[in-house]
């Protein structure tokens, strides 16, 4: 754990040295230390005034959001894989991407100047799309007073099926706001602020600590609701706390970053892999691992083609990709879910 | 410990269907229950609304008293443990993580598992004989040892309850008796109440002394094993005859089903075949006959033996030399009409004593009056002659003409239509 906390800082420290504009390591350290309300002054260090706008103003905030979503992305991944028990679930798999992208687009193609304390409306209608679906989403899956996570599962692959259908008729007729659609959708951190640092960071926190502090129901409910209710688990209210914590986290990371892919299916996995199933490590150490791999893509995404720069959802799944597989073929099984022994 | 569980008038459908209906019955503190019952009898359904899975639409079920209801989930959970039928568990818990989540209804959300929680986890995987596995992935293990993890899980949790449902169905026999001996232990030693949905009665009756038989939903039958476990009751519950014995070494009740004598099918248009004596070893010839369609009658035998009890079962004719006498001359005569009244006859390989000696002489005389007579397994006599004679008089019967046959399944054969008998 300590190990992937020393990782986020290096890649996060990384991130801020490279760019189109290079800033020195020791330079970058010495900013960051000026700007903590400690009134550290290093005498000597020459830094041009703009480097410590670049650092402070632009790359920063795109380093903390690019931590926050790729967290928010890889816990949310960890909770509906575990509620799910299923290997393929990632936080989009109950349609909360297709729900934001539907408001993203609708948003985009109507041209709404609506703006709510700072935002456009383009995050506005994503994180209210997301927050919708899954709302329509659970209500569809209630059988009595029951959802069983499996009807829950299929609503939402249904409901993302149809949703998706309407993103692509309204791209259809996007005309010459096509650019800006397809680039939502494929994700990015560019542009970040502080000002949404300021307001996803709370959401990913809240969201975050609802479900670690359900770590010990969730362990239990990978073995099944019947079984985890029988050890004392209240599992409907658990499904619907893990649910709305992992869709806050979603909805927050989709409105602020677009649909990044990847990190949420991986992070968990790789975690797993190593470390094993039990969600009081797998929750924090996939938040950190996800941090961290969003930061680190995203570095890359913006030197890459420098000084334009690529969508990171694209990086995320060239280097996610062939190191999942990597890692499976070295360990042959995925003996956690329907491995076998 | 122990507790004590109230069911009134429970009633549960799915989709309409009706699964329980009006099912009442009390279990009482320290009870070892098994839950008997044809497939859809409501034993499953009846399990899962103790252990909450389901909600009745009726009817109530009290735990001491109090509705279970009242119960918060982690109150329930110290209260009651389940024992499932299988546990999908293909992911990388070691045993000792499984068995630890037993603990969950005893800790509180920011509290952590201390020595004590260890301590219990320990000795239940002591108990369960699963220590040597504590480090292994429970993905790795096989059926009974996966088993044997979720009852260490459940003894950890220290209940006043044990649900068992089906425990068994997916194990071998060597697993089965061995968890069944867990689940009577811990009602032996901690007084703790099981209830236990079995299929398998004859393995029931071994472990368990009190029998509730579901039957539609509703309770058929509860009490003894002699009360529940009657071949009226089987029949009408699991819809086949049946036939209860003692098991000859442990005495408990046994069921076994059978075809029953059913007139509208039986074809007895077989030869008439008479069989020489009785005893287990004249069972397989006279199933096989009676298989074949053939008219049947046996003895001369003792009224508690087993070819007797056939001949019952079957409403067959039979010789019964009453316990302690030797054949008289009225025995003697009736044996020899049931000989003549056969078209053949048949020496099964019994064992021979100076008592089942003489009746070689009515065997000859049926011999002589032209009747086949077919010994089976000639070669085999020795080792069940406790006489010392009856090789020789065997020989002799062959001499006369009888024939030997190798193996009783060869009997097939002679007594099918167009078998050898009319060929003779």
């Amino acid at each position: 754990m300590a190990g992937l906390v020393v990782l986020l800082f290096a890649s996060a420290i990384n991130a801020m040295v490279l760019g189109a504009v290079s800033i020195g390591g020791r330079n970058v350290l010495v900013i960051l230390l000026e700007a903590l309300p400690l009134a550290l002054i290093f005498e000597g260090a020459e830094i041009p005034p703009v480097h410590e706008d670049i650092l402070l103003q632009i790359r920063l905030p795109r380093v903390l959001l690019a931590a926050a979503v790729g967290s928010s992305l890889a816990v949310a991944g960890a909770v509906f894989q575990g509620l799910f028990r299923n290997p393929m679930a990632d936080p989009y798999v109950i349609g909360i991407s297709s729900g934001a992208a539907l408001g993203a687009v609708f948003a985009m193609l109507s041209g709404f100047s609506l703006a709510v304390g700072g935002f456009g409306a383009v995050p506005l209608f994503a994180f209210g799309g997301g927050i919708t679906t899954i709302m329509l989403v659970y209500s569809m899956a209630r059988v009595g007073r029951a959802v069983p996570v499996m009807t829950l599962l299929l609503a939402g692959i249904a409901v993302s099926a149809f949703l998706s259908a309407l993103v692509s008729l309204l791209t259809y007729f996007a005309g010459e706001k096509l650019h800006m659609v397809v680039f939502w959708m494929m994700g990015g951190l560019g542009g970040a602020t502080w000002h949404q640092v300021r307001v996803m960071v709370p959401y990913a926190l809240a969201g975050y600590i609802c479900v670690s502090l359900f770590s010990r129901e969730l362990n239990a409910m990978l073995l099944g609701e019947e079984t985890a209710s029988h050890l004392g688990v209240n599992t409907e209210l658990v499904k619907k706390i893990l649910l709305a914590g992992s869709s806050l986290l979603v909805a927050a990371a989709v409105s602020t970053s677009g649909i990044i892919g990847f990190v949420g299916l991986v992070v968990p996995h790789f975690v797993r892999l190593v470390a094993g199933p039990d969600h009081r490590f797998l929750l924090p150490a996939s938040a950190l691992l996800g941090g961290t791999l969003l930061i680190a893509t995203d570095t890359l995404a913006r030197v890459i083609i420098a000084p334009s720069e690529l969508p990171v959802g694209i990086i995320t799944a060239l280097i996610g990709a062939p190191m999942f597989v990597y890692l499976l073929k070295k360990r042959k099984k995925l003996r956690y879910f329907g491995g076998g022994g | 410990m122990g507790l004590n569980i109230e069911v009134h008038g429970l009633k549960l459908a799915y989709d309409a269907q009706p699964v329980l209906e009006d099912t009442n019955f009390t279990v009482d503190r320290g009870d070892l229950v098994a839950l008997l019952g044809a497939n859809g009898a409501g034993k499953s359904t009846l399990l899962r609304c103790i252990s909450r899975i389901l909600k009745p639409n009726a009817g109530s079920i009290l735990l001491e008293g109090q509705e279970l209801d009242r119960l918060n989930s982690k109150e329930a959970a110290r209260k009651m443990a389940v024992v499932p039928q299988e546990t999908t568990a293909d992911f990388d818990f070691t045993v000792e993580d499984i068995v630890m989540m037993g603990r969950f209804p005893y800790l509180s959300r920011f509290q952590k598992e201390d020595s004590k929680d260890r301590e219990i986890v320990k000795r239940s995987m002591e108990m369960t004989g699963v220590s040597h596995l504590a480090e292994r992935s429970i993905a790795t293990l096989s059926g009974g040892e996966k088993q044997r993890v979720i009852m260490a899980r459940a003894v950890c949790q220290q209940p006043e309850a044990l649900l068992l449902d089906e425990p068994t169905a997916n194990l071998d026999i060597g697993y089965q008796s061995m968890l069944l001996e867990l689940a009577t232990r811990l009602n032996r030693e901690q007084k703790v109440t099981v209830i236990a949905a079995i299929h398998d009665i004859n393995l029931a009756v071994h472990h368990f002394n009190r029998f509730i038989l579901l039957s539609g939903g509703r309770v058929m039958a509860a009490g003894r094993a002699e009360a529940v476990i009657t071949p009226e009751n089987i029949r009408k519950s699991y819809g086949v005859p049946a036939t209860t014995y003692r098991h000859p070494l442990h005495g408990v009740l046994q069921v076994s089903v059978v075809r029953g004598p059913n007139p509208e099918e039986s074809h007895n248009d077989g030869p008439a075949v008479h069989v020489i004596g009785g005893g287990e070893e004249a069972l397989p010839v006279l199933e096989l006959l009676s298989q074949q369609g053939c008219r049947i009658s046996v003895g001369p035998v003792s009224a508690q033996d087993s070819g007797c009890r056939f001949a019952h079962f079957h409403s067959l004719p039979v010789v019964i030399v009453p316990p302690f006498t030797s054949m008289n001359g009225a025995l003697k005569e009736e044996h020899l009409q049931l000989m003549r009244d056969s078209d053949l006859v048949v020496v099964p390989p019994i064992p021979f004593g100076e008592g089942n000696l003489p009746l070689f002489e009515e065997v000859e005389t049926a011999l002589d009056e032209g009747k086949p007579v077919y010994i089976i397994d000639l070669e085999g006599a020795d080792q069940r002659d406790y006489s010392g004679k009856a090789r020789q008089m065997l020989e002799g019967l062959v001499k006369k003409g009888a024939i030997v046959m190798e193996a009783i399944e060869d009997l097939a054969a002679v007594v099918c239509p167009g078998g050898g008998l009319e060929n003779e």
